[in-house]
């Protein structure tokens, strides 16, 4: 909002005299006309009880992944068994203050990308540039920011006052994790719940200022479909390859091509967030895919240009850029890669040294600096590099297969204890499926290529790729553009049928799908709860990797089902900052549906999504610290979050106790009575191996209390029906979530009757339409 | 499949997930009804106890494997119940369940009812063997186990034509007489009322009060739905209404309703009346399927649907007006309600009826246009004439819409207040036109309702002098 200024020159009143009077203000700051609740920009003491609640219901269970502690000079202290640290501190504690610097870094990551992204938006495109994520379709524009901080913000400079919040509690949670602090697990739990709840205001204000500023898609069901896979390449071209996830220097790399009338000759692709939200500027821009195709796809050579911003980016980006001859361009801070900075040099000087070869890589600090070399660049270098590759061509794979020893070295390092030297056996052989089977599992690693792991000198990543050009070829989908928030009338159009479990859940398939088969994994699903009418949403990686399939029509999912908020739809929300959107859905569900206050009432709003919104996470393949902050954001809402594979060595779960039946009683709303509701949800934080156990606890941890009869059958029906599929046998404690014989599915009456009876069930009293785990909410006190 | 036992003899599978499968032509075995046959249908009767017999499956007179593949077929189903606590009023409601029960079934796809149906088999079930006499077990099952109250149940499936013909025309007659019964069914021909409390997850003080002539604000609830969900589920959600005394015949005030709102919403509800949205309007709850808005400047309603994407003459979105009545409660003017009962004869009776209805959007009104009086039809404006609430006064004025007449009459009588007008305050901040460098200070709040609250924070102001006269 533009400064304010008053002057008056002259006023004459029975009582002033005023001559000269002039007045300015700084900002001026629109309030927002619903008065603050009781937790206006919280601070780490403020929700502490609502987080012991929480975690009183669903304690940690913790999976050491290391027992030592080792960071101070005291240690290394060995912690197990019981043993206490030289500090004092316990495994319980370190385990947990160790999940803390976890989230803490994520969400520092994404409050840092943040502070960069607005920075330079409030730059190019004025403090006062307006706040616009869906038009009239959404007027609660900034659910995450509105809930936590009261701010209510109509401009780009509002979000920085939000932003400070983020900042400042970011410091204390990080302070907490310093020798000699917190003592108590279940208080530097409660601060992981911070952590997670300041990162998806990070991640609003990241999400919100990029969708306004660059007119992304504004809450559109309808957006668009764009390429993705590597083979939507086209090699005939010159390439620019970006890759991370701050997007401006892509966007004037997009802007550079256009003014230059070069928008159809170079292809502008990218890897990771970046490129999912390059294509909501331009459907022209390709996704290669997810990050774990980097380095297979830096070998191929195809890209004469490498451009990195942050996160997720490989750290030897730059030697395998050097590989292949690409010039790298590091166009932030936080992520250097050694280069020299450039910022201050002239374009030419600039893209003469890297077409001659004279430095590998430059850092270059401006982003419209950054769009013309690229452009510049991959035109001369094009010609020069022919596509220089370092991925080995069949003969050469099965030439190369003959001289290994099968040591096992190259498995044993290998994350996922792939069977290598196997099909090394069989590529010998001259057949090359084995290994080339091995392509989708792969993450990329590059683990077997380290230092003296084969002996014979073998690169072993490289010959999977190089195994693999057919399945390559095919690797072409569509994908939905990211679209952005949820609108308000879409809230309000579910908003009912998932308050009452008709629709059966919201599933969020979310996180880096970087393990093996992970994005066939998530896939499947998706399709699996699409056509079970749940609603499906998505972001980032595994927002790709759904893309990455096609159904028996031979298309993909974004192609066979619509991007609407509703029973059936598969909403691609965009890049990792879109999670917001996806906290932001249900935090609107309680505030646009149901009416509850948003303005600082963080408890309230939590208390009813816990309760009442049948929503899960599911996290498969993920990878980063970011995603355990991303998660622990769902967690203070009370939403269930599901990792896996490898998701133990986030080091704990929260897991509910469902034999304990003192642990799932609730208070009526209406009454004050203490009413039993069965394990719903049965845990916070679970991690599952298989794709098959997560598909059973997807429609179980959607239960509610506040399912209505018809809403509790229709879950119950899934979670039975896929447990039966996968385990042959019916579950053991169906028992459990049946309140009523109205909650028993239609189709499946005479089986759960028996086990009711033999588990000798007894009908219990209509459940509450108004459960709350706080006193507080009570309106007739009982 | 799932491990069902309760199916465990049908050779596809039976659930939940089947609902809503879309059989393409490619896919599909055959077709029975359709678009393209013009007799079909589906008929439940209630029948006296003696005249079923209980699990008997009937095939007039080829199976679905017997069936051209390829083509559409003329195809009825007679399902034919009895039970001591049956009424002939249930067969209505009894009869939709066969469109949810038959969509459970893998590879059947259902669509439509009565005589619109439209079925489709597909390939991959006819291979599996499904035949009329598995659809008819699980409907057998399904009906007996969801409506306990039938005892006995037989079905008959038609796939000849001649037969379907006969029947059809019998089912046409079932259809009408139900019909008749249902529009003829008054408020005051009933004593019994239904309630519904689904939504007070969402809108605790909402009550949803259904009555012959006034459906369920979701729309999806009438009086024979709510009288047959009681009966099969008495501790369930939706319950009996004694109507009890009547206390307002002409705004719709029954002492009984009144007791079971105050008591269902804990007593912040304290009356309701039913045929008016001033005073003690029915609450809205938050799932209502349209809205109406009070115009004051017209002294009429206008209505907005959901699924209404522009603003209304007074700028405002379905959401902004749904906001501001949501949640189970009263607030004149503004009065959640469903399609259906913008139907009925009782439609905000009190409150003048359509003739108090100034705008509509223009799907409304195509919908409405049976039930709009011929009279006022083409008085009343949608988004395609006005857009402001000036273009809305003015289009009243030249197509002289009866409010105008009441308009006048109240210039008249000045003295007498008009009906509990309320002002909606939009949820934006009013824009402060601010003038930077103006001489003097101009902030222009919109209109007088938007009162703003200025806050200084760090205000420190200097002068370079401050002198002290003292008033002699």
């Amino acid at each position: 909002m533009a400064n304010l200024k008053i002057r008056i020159d002259e006023l004459h009143t029975d009582k002033i005299i005023a001559k000269g009077f002039e007045f300015r203000v700084g900002r001026l700051i629109e309030e927002w006309e619903e008065e603050p609740g009781p937790t206006q920009m919280p601070n780490i003491a403020s929700l502490r009880d609502w987080d012991r609640k929480l975690l009183s219901k669903y304690k940690p269970f913790y999976l050491p992944f290391c027992e030592l502690c080792c960071l101070c000079t005291m240690g290394k202290c060995d912690l197990s068994q019981g043993k206490r640290g030289a500090c004092g501190i316990d495994m319980a504690a370190q385990q947990s203050r160790i999940v803390l610097i976890s989230c803490t870094l994520g969400a520092a990551t994404h409050t840092a990308h943040a502070r960069h992204l607005l920075d330079e938006l409030i730059a190019k495109y004025g403090p006062d540039h307006p706040i616009d994520v869906g038009g009239a379709s959404v007027y609660v524009e900034a659910p995450n920011i509105r809930l936590v901080t009261g701010i209510k913000p109509k401009t780009l400079s509002d979000l920085e006052d939000a932003l400070e919040y983020c900042e400042k509690e970011l410091i204390h949670l990080l302070a907490a994790c310093h020798t000699g602090q917190e003592g108590d697990n279940i208080d530097f739990e409660s601060k992981v719940f911070h952590a997670g709840m300041i990162d998806h205001v990070a991640l609003e204000i990241c999400d919100i200022a990029q969708i306004s500023a660059y007119n992304f898609p504004k809450a559109d069901p309808e957006a668009p479909l764009a390429d993705i896979g590597i083979s939507v390449i086209d090699p005939t071209k010159p390439t620019i390859l970006v890759i991370g996830h701050n997007v401006p220097p892509s966007i004037e790399i997009y802007e550079y091509m256009k003014k230059a009338g070069l928008e159809d000759s170079i292809e502008l692709c990218g890897i990771c967030c970046t490129a999912l939200d390059l294509t909501r500027k331009t459907s022209k821009a390709k996704i290669v895919g997810p990050l774990s195709h980097q380095l297979r796809f830096i070998r191929s050579g195809l890209a004469d240009v490498i451009v990195v911003d942050e996160q997720c980016i490989r750290t030897d980006v730059l030697i395998e850029a050097k590989r292949v001859h690409a010039p790298l361009i590091s166009t932030h801070y936080r992520n250097f890669q050694g280069l020299p900075d450039r910022t201050k040099d002239s374009i030419d000087e600039i893209v003469k040294d890297l077409v001659s070869a004279q430095v590998p890589g430059v850092a270059l600090l401006d982003s419209e600096k950054v769009g013309e070399v690229a452009v510049k660049v991959a035109l001369s270098v094009f010609k020069k590099r022919q596509k220089f590759k370092a991925i080995p061509l069949e003969p050469e794979v099965i030439k190369d297969a003959k001289r290994c020893t099968r040591c096992g070295n190259c498995q044993r390092v290998c994350p996922n204890y792939l069977p290598i030297p196997e099909a090394m056996l069989a590529v010998a052989n001259g057949n090359l499926e084995p290994l080339s089977n091995l392509y989708e599992a792969c993450i990329g690693c590059g683990r077997c290529e380290a230092y003296d792991v084969c002996h014979q000198g073998l690169k072993p990543h490289s010959m999977i790729v190089g195994a693999s050009r057919l399945k390559m070829e095919q690797d072409r989908f569509k994908i939905r553009i990211g679209r952005g928030a949820i609108q308000d009338t879409e809230i309000r159009a579910v908003g009912g049928p998932i308050v009452m479990g008709e629709i059966p859940g919201v599933v969020a398939i979310v996180g880096c799908a970087n393990y093996p088969g992970s994005w066939k994994d998530n896939a499947i699903i998706a399709e699996e709860f699409l056509k079970r009418k749940f609603i499906v949403t998505a972001s980032g990686c595994a927002a790709m990797s759904i893309s990455m399939y096609k159904n028996e029509d031979n298309q993909s999912l974004y192609e066979a089902y619509p991007g609407i908020f509703d029973a059936g739809g598969l909403v691609n929300c965009g890049s990792c900052v879109a999670n917001s959107h996806i906290s932001g859905a249900l935090i609107k569900i309680a505030s646009i549906f149901a009416k509850r206050k948003l303005n600082s009432n963080y408890e309230e709003i939590a208390d009813y999504i816990h309760n009442r919104v049948g929503a899960v996470g599911l996290a498969w393949g993920a990878m980063s610290q970011k995603a355990s902050s991303i998660a622990s954001g769902f967690w203070r809402l009370g939403v269930p979050v599901i990792v896996g594979p490898h998701g133990s060595k986030y080091r704990r779960g929260l897991l509910g106790r469902k034999d304990i039946k003192e642990d799932w009683y609730v208070l009526d709303g209406r009454t004050g009575k203490r009413v039993y509701v069965g394990p719903t949800p049965e845990h916070l934080f679970i991690s599952v191996e298989k794709k098959e156990e997560a598909m059973v606890l997807i429609p179980k941890l959607c239960m509610r209390p506040s399912d209505t009869t018809k809403g509790r059958a229709i879950k119950l029906y899934h979670y039975i029906d896929l447990y039966t599929k996968f385990y042959g046998i019916l579950p053991d404690d169906i028992h459990l979530f049946v309140r009523t014989k109205a909650d028993i599915p239609t189709t499946m009456k005479e089986e759960v009757i028996k086990v009711l009876e033999e588990k000798g069930w007894k009908e219990s009293e209509i459940p509450s339409l108004d459960p709350t785990l706080l006193s507080k909410f009570v309106r007739v006190k009982g | 499949m799932s491990a069902s036992s309760m199916f465990a003899d049908i050779p596809v599978g039976v659930g939940v997930i089947y609902e809503g499968e879309r059989i393409r032509k490619p896919q599909m075995y055959v077709e029975l009804g359709g678009p393209n046959i013009k007799e079909k249908f589906e008929l439940l009767r209630v029948r006296p106890i003696n005249e079923v017999e209980d699990g008997k499956i009937t095939i007039i007179d080829r199976d679905i494997k017997e069936l051209e593949e390829g083509s559409s077929i003329p195809y009825g189903i007679l399902v034919e119940v009895a039970g001591k606590d049956l009424e002939e009023e249930m067969e209505g409601v009894m009869e939709r369940r066969i469109h949810d029960f038959c969509n459970y079934i893998e590879g059947f796809m259902h669509l439509n009812q009565r005589n619109a149906i439209w079925l489709r088999v597909s390939k991959k079930s006819v291979e599996r063997g499904l035949s009329f006499i598995h659809i008819g077990k699980v409907l057998q099952r399904l009906f007996k186990s969801e409506i306990p109250l039938i005892e006995k149940i037989q079905i008959t499936f038609f796939t000849n034509q001649e037969k379907v013909k006969r029947v059809y025309e019998e089912a046409l007659k079932v259809y009408e007489a139900r019909d008749a019964r249902a529009r003829g069914l008054k408020d005051e021909d009933v004593d019994v009322f239904y309630g519904c409390t689904l939504c007070q997850s969402f809108a605790p003080t909402h009550v949803c009060v259904i009555t012959p002539q006034r459906y369920a604000n979701c729309g999806a609830i009438s009086w024979f739905d709510g009288r047959a969900a009681a009966k099969v589920d008495p501790k369930g959600p939706i319950f009996a209404v004694e109507k009890g005394e009547c206390l307002d015949p002409f705004n719709g005030e029954y002492e009984g309703v009144n007791k079971v709102v105050k008591e269902r919403t804990l007593g912040a509800i304290t009356r309701v009346q039913l045929y008016t949205a001033f005073n003690y309007p029915h609450t809205s709850c938050g799932c209502f399927e349209a809205t109406t808005f009070y115009v004051p400047e017209c002294n009429g309603m206008g209505i907005v649907h959901r699924d209404f994407k522009g603003k209304t003459p007074n700028g405002l979105t379905f959401g902004a007006i749904a906001d501001s009545t949501a949640g189970g409660r009263q607030v004149d003017g503004f009065h959640g309600l469903s399609f259906e009962y913008m139907r009925s004869h009782k439609f905000l009776k009190a409150d003048g009826g359509w003739d108090r209805i100034i705008w509509l959007p223009s799907e409304i009104k195509e919908r409405m246009r049976d039930y709009i009086p011929k009279e006022i039809y083409d008085k009343i404006p949608t988004e395609k004439e006005v857009n402001t609430v000036e273009e809305l006064k003015s289009f009243l004025k030249k197509n002289k819409h009866p409010i105008v007449q009441s308009l006048k009459e109240e210039v008249k009588e000045e003295k007498e207040k008009p009906i509990a007008p309320v002002t909606i305050v939009p949820t934006q901040v009013p824009t402060i036109t601010l003038q930077p460098q103006a001489q003097s200070p101009t902030l222009t709040p919109t209109s007088a309702e938007e009162a703003i609250t200025l806050t200084f924070k760090n205000l420190k102001i200097y002068a370079d002098k401050l002198i002290v006269k003292k008033k002699k």
